[in-house]
């Protein structure tokens, strides 16, 4: 990853990779996610937490690694301070 | 481009003084009294001094006057580099047959890789005696072997000539312990202060601290450092078979002025520029050689820092070059060379030859220029470099970006 050398970095000029994507998940009984929109959730692989930047304003998210009924692998987050899910790349 | 061959294994073949010996050699008698070559420009001071010379007191870059006055009988020679050259080639071409990996430094010394060449002549001394028969009857040349070029080097440096030094493997650091520090590539100032500083010998600047010496001297004692520690192996690294491209002028009368030889050469630069095998290949180095009348030769070696497929670029150079030292009398032929080249060209291969000749023409130029095309076509660039932000955070989102690539 080479910093181009001749462009000025300008902040309005950055676009964030990886931005997080609101999605609809309902979950079971213990909180794990049971469904992501239609799709219903074959397995859980992985769950961890963040707390980050909690010396301005806080984020506090729960992380769950998930395979989609068909296979597909999804990272999907709840943001515990508003309650909202997000899926993101791993 | 292919791959050049390497070699950690190396003989170094150093003939001391070459464009005097080369003058030996051909002129029957020189070698018993005190000679001296003067340099080929026009400073009409001395380049290289015979041992003889040397012994009276003459010394390298002295005025002529100042020389004879020390040494009456010195002999003087005119520079004749052209044959200095042609001398060097064929002792490279014999160093050839016995190892494909060659490579020449200075006039008179050269590398022979010897990776692999137990297997046809067996121990190394066998290796430094194959090498001394190919050159043995021509030169009396100081043979070093030993584990990459600068073990090789120190060790032909510490032969006597006609002889080898051969330092078997581990040895290494032995030998070098004991070696001056003056076999280092060292720039008067840090020989100085090293020599300030207590040390004598390699072994003595190995013996200090790697980051101690980094912390006094930098990089470059970084460097030495390690080359004296053993710890750099620097390989023989062969030329790929070069493919020079060549064009010739013979002049039917003599010619002497400056404007006409400019002209005639800037007319043979855009001869060989136009050669196919040109294609995708920037010149590096020229050679324009010009035979004098009289039987004499010129010769202009240019190493271009920037190279280049520009016929003005190419030839500014050589102007100059013949401006400040032009040929000693009216030139009959000249001979012009590209003798290197470097890859890509800052030209757009749109009509390269194939795939190959448009690889070497280089990757950026073509992708700038795309790049341009497209933000005019769509007023907005399509195409980001990745940064990174903060690439260190728990947030994914907040570890890289894109930023438009603007060529």
């Amino acid at each position: 990853m080479v910093a181009p050398a001749r462009t000025p970095l300008r902040a309005d000029r950055l676009r964030a990779v990886n931005v997080p994507h609101p999605v609809a998940v309902e979950c079971d009984a213990e909180d794990r996610p049971r469904t992501v929109g239609d799709v219903m959730v074959e397995t859980v692989l992985e769950s961890w937490r963040i707390d980050d930047e909690w010396w301005r304003q806080s984020i506090t998210r729960c992380y769950h690694e998930v395979i989609l009924d068909g296979g597909k692998r999804v990272v999907l987050f709840e943001d515990v301070a508003t309650g909202e899910w997000f899926a993101q790349m791993p | 481009m292919p791959q050049r061959p390497t070699s950690s294994l190396a003989a170094c073949v150093w003939i001391p003084l070459f464009p005097l010996r080369c003058e030996e050699a051909r002129r029957e008698g020189l070698a018993t009294h005190p000679t001296a070559l003067l340099a080929p420009d026009l400073s009409r001071k001395l380049w290289q001094v015979s041992p003889l010379a040397r012994h009276t007191g003459v010394r390298p870059g002295m005025t002529v006057s100042q020389a004879i006055g020390l040494c009456p009988t010195l002999r003087l020679c005119e520079p004749d580099p052209v044959h200095y050259d042609e001398r060097f080639a064929r002792l490279l071409a014999a160093l050839n047959e016995v190892s494909p990996v060659v490579e020449p430094g200075e006039l008179g010394l050269a590398y022979v890789g010897g990776d692999g060449l137990e297997g046809i002549y067996g121990t190394p001394e066998k290796i430094v005696e194959a090498i001394e028969c190919v050159v043995r009857g021509t030169w009396c040349v100081r043979l070093g072997w030993g584990q990459g070029k600068f073990v090789s080097w120190v060790a032909a440096s510490r032969a006597k000539p006609g002889e080898s030094v051969i330092i078997p493997a581990g040895g290494e650091g032995q030998f070098l312990a004991a070696q001056p520090i003056a076999v280092l590539p060292l720039d008067p100032d840090t020989h100085r202060r090293l020599r300030q500083l207590g040390i004598r010998t390699l072994g003595a600047l190995a013996a200090l601290p790697e980051e101690a010496v980094t912390a006094q001297f930098g990089a470059v004692g970084r460097k030495l450092w390690r080359l004296a520690a053993g710890h750099t192996v620097e390989p023989v690294v062969g030329a790929v078979a070069p493919e020079p491209i060549v064009a010739a002028l013979t002049f039917f009368t003599p010619v002497g002025e400056r404007d006409l030889i400019a002209r005639a050469i800037d007319q043979l630069i855009a001869r060989a520029l136009k050669d196919p095998r040109r294609i995708g290949w920037r010149v590096q180095a020229v050679r324009l050689v010009a035979e004098v009348e009289g039987g004499r030769s010129w010769l202009a070696d240019i190493l271009l820092k920037d190279p280049t497929a520009d016929g003005a670029r190419i030839a500014a150079p050589i102007r100059t070059r013949l401006e400040q030292a032009p040929p000693a009398g009216a030139v009959t032929r000249l001979v012009l060379e590209f003798t290197a080249f470097a890859p890509g060209t800052t030209e757009l291969q749109l009509f390269a030859r194939d795939d190959v000749a448009a690889a070497r023409a280089g990757q950026q130029h073509p992708l700038e220029s795309a790049a341009r095309e497209i933000q005019q076509r769509l007023k907005r660039s399509c195409l980001y470099h990745v940064i990174e932000v903060q690439p260190w955070s728990r947030l994914p989102e907040r570890r890289y970006a894109l930023i438009d690539f603007e060529p």
